[in-house]
């Protein structure tokens, strides 16, 4: 009867389900495709630019500390984006995910002695493969059923990184992680990620290149294929899509890419304990998707950044800016409900047909 | 009796006290998702606010200024949480589910009841602290003995408290007219309203119930759990889960449902230890979703499953 999840751009006007064409039919020749498509090179030379001033910007350690978080975030955001937005499944388990990506990291790291970047390639793996096995619930289940299923996978997680304890260390956490090793580059001075203008620039680069990635699957056969099946699964299947398996490809590439923000988390902070992995977490990045605007690919970075430094800005409110945040958040929803992006985009066109209406 | 037996009793009954304490917080969220099609993540601050509220009433103002026995205290602050909840759902219904409701879409009130989640939260931190309270219930310390086994009075108190919460909304639901109208408003919306029911009314009546509930069991629950600001998370997860096993929005599954989670809790202490809870009720929960997916009552409910 109803589809739970509607998002911006295919709230306003309803269009056809559209599925991969036979012809192109098979996710290689439509990632191929995909690569074919004209990409929006300005925006990315701009976005490219952004985050290389950003730290010089900002250049205190507290502020480039904020600008790794959002980095994370905006990976994070977007993962979510890909299940919720384009998918159309409600997702509350993406807090799991990144868990996934920071512990596997840091245990292949300090106790079996991994290279960190093989123990990161590890656990985006882990992470990824973990979110197709989510997904047999997802094909089963729907709206808010599958949004509980996947809270209870957060919750799981959370439980085993305290109990598990002779691998995890519990909820004493585990100590002194240090930040990925420095690269020499050729030509270049060695680069190390200690500093965190460079840990930045690093997980900023990884945002852009998913971005990039997500910004042509979204446009490609594939993305219609999932856009098919957020707005109607049923019509969908008739049509040959097998719903399952997109499912599948989409909570796999969402939980790869939560696992991989996961990656670089421990490394920043030094520690790394069960509670930054509750399943609140889960609730803020689907916040950021909310308020940016879901089913878009600018409306979660957008998210991010709001939500990542509206508490720092409101630090005014001393040990109110919190329950302001609450606030802003719900007003954002009560008053943009499609998100910042769709706030935006009508106010560009209320300017196009001369000035504000009364 | 037996040893075994014995044990197997004891638990069982601190099971039962528990699962009471559950399913209080679970009705209100299975009567507003059952009306509404609603999850409300600020729920599990309901209960805080209500637990809250119960501190102040049977700790400061009913024995304090009143000079009332801390029984009669304990009892009148059950009411005033109760109170505090349903006043507080009648103020969230009007500034957030109100005027988001007929917008045709479930994910923006689920975040803004995030909003107001975190809004609660961090209100009652800066009113009250980080510091846990220390929320004595005058009744636990009596115990009462049957044979071998023991249990506090505060216990009976919860089981009667619950049993007749339970037993009055279910004969409202079933033997008044708003009640009936209220059942008719939760299978079908649109059809319910054409004949001329104000579900307007009658859904922000749900969220009353729901909310003087879930206050009510924040004064239960008081004494048992540590009261914070963020105290009502800890049960709030367990709630969502009991609400799934029992079938989203079914009154009846619930109420199994919270028990049974009450029982396997207490069973899962005595034989694991209590850090597992959680994860014993989650994979019960996912095993669920894989094996009967429509909850232990099913309900022709067919576009969720």
């Amino acid at each position: 009867m109803s589809v739970p999840v509607r998002a911006a751009d295919g709230g306003a006007a309803p269009r056809a389900p559209v599925v991969a064409r036979r012809g192109e039919g098979g996710p290689v020749s439509a990632v191929a495709a995909a690569l074919r498509r004209p990409v929006r090179w300005p925006a990315y030379a701009g976005a490219l630019v952004v985050i290389a001033l950003l730290p010089i910007v900002l250049g205190t350690p507290y502020w480039r500390g904020i600008l790794v978080v959002c980095a994370m975030n905006v990976l994070l955001a977007m993962s979510l984006n890909l299940v919720i937005g384009y998918t159309g499944q409600l997702s509350l388990g993406q807090s799991g995910f990144f868990a996934i990506g920071a512990y596997v990291t840091t245990v292949l790291l300090k106790s079996h002695g991994w290279n960190f970047w093989l123990a990161a390639a590890a656990a985006v793996l882990a992470a990824g493969v973990v979110g197709l096995l989510l997904a047999a619930f997802a094909a089963r289940l729907r709206g808010h059923y599958l949004g509980i299923a996947s809270l209870g996978f957060a919750v799981i997680v959370y439980q085993v990184l305290i109990n598990w304890e002779s691998v995890t260390k519990g909820v004493r956490g585990i100590y002194g992680i240090m930040p990925p090793p420095p690269v020499a580059l050729p030509g270049l001075p060695e680069i190390s990620f200690g500093n965190q203008a460079a840990l930045f620039y690093l997980v900023a680069g990884l945002a852009l290149l998913v971005y990039l990635v997500l910004d042509n699957l979204v446009r490609s056969p594939i993305g219609e294929t999932l856009r098919a099946i957020r707005e109607d699964e049923i019509s969908a299947a008739s049509l040959g899509v097998d719903s399952a398996r997109w499912k599948a490809f989409s909570f796999g590439l969402s939980a790869a890419i939560a696992g991989m923000a996961g990656c670089f988390y421990p490394g920043f902070v030094g520690t790394l304990v069960p509670d930054a992995f509750n399943i609140v977490e889960s609730f803020t990045m689907l916040a950021m998707v909310i308020v940016g605007g879901m089913g878009t690919m600018i409306g979660p970075v957008i998210g991010a950044v709001v939500l990542t430094f509206l508490p720092e800005l409101l630090r005014g409110f001393g040990d109110l800016r919190l329950m302001v945040y609450g606030v802003a958040l719900t007003l954002v929803v009560l008053f943009m409900p499609g998100g910042i992006v769709q706030a935006a985009r009508a106010l560009v066109a209320r300017r196009a047909q001369g000035g504000p209406r009364a | 009796m037996t040893d075994l037996l014995l044990l197997f009793t004891q638990q069982t009954i601190n099971g039962i006290y528990l699962g009471c304490l559950y399913v209080l917080v679970a009705l209100g969220l299975t009567l507003i998702y059952g009306v509404m099609n609603q999850i409300n993540f600020a729920h599990a601050d309901f209960v805080t606010v209500g637990a809250f509220a119960a501190f102040f009433v049977a700790t400061r103002w009913a024995t304090k200024w009143l000079g009332l026995p801390d029984t009669t205290g304990y009892l009148l602050s059950i009411v005033a949480a109760l109170g505090a909840g349903a006043l507080l759902g009648l103020v969230v219904n009007a500034a957030v589910f109100a005027p988001l409701r007929n917008r045709g879409d479930e994910l923006r009130p689920l975040i803004a009841t995030i909003g107001v989640s975190v809004l609660l939260e961090n209100g009652q931190l800066a009113l009250f602290g980080p510091i846990p309270f220390q929320f004595d219930s005058p009744f636990a310390q009596h115990t009462i003995r049957l044979g071998r086994i023991f249990f506090s009075q505060q216990s009976v108190l919860v089981v009667i408290v619950a049993a007749l919460a339970i037993g009055g909304l279910y004969a409202f639901m079933k033997f008044t007219f708003l009640g009936k109208a209220l059942r008719a408003v939760s299978q079908d919306r649109e059809t319910a309203g054409l004949m001329g029911i104000n579900e307007n009314f009658l859904i922000a009546l749900t969220i009353v119930i729901a909310s003087a509930l879930a206050g009510m069991a924040g004064a239960l629950l008081g004494p048992v759990i540590v009261l914070t600001p963020f105290a009502g998370a800890s049960v709030i997860v367990k709630a969502f889960a009991i609400v799934i096993i029992g079938g989203f929005g079914n009154m009846e599954g619930t109420i199994i449902a919270g028990i049974l989670v009450g029982i396997i809790e207490a069973f899962t202490v005595q034989y694991l230890g209590s850090g597992v809870i959680d994860l014993v009720v989650f994979v019960l929960l996912l095993v669920m979703l894989v094996v009967r997916p429509t909850g232990l009552i099913a309900e022709r409910r067919e576009e969720n499953v």
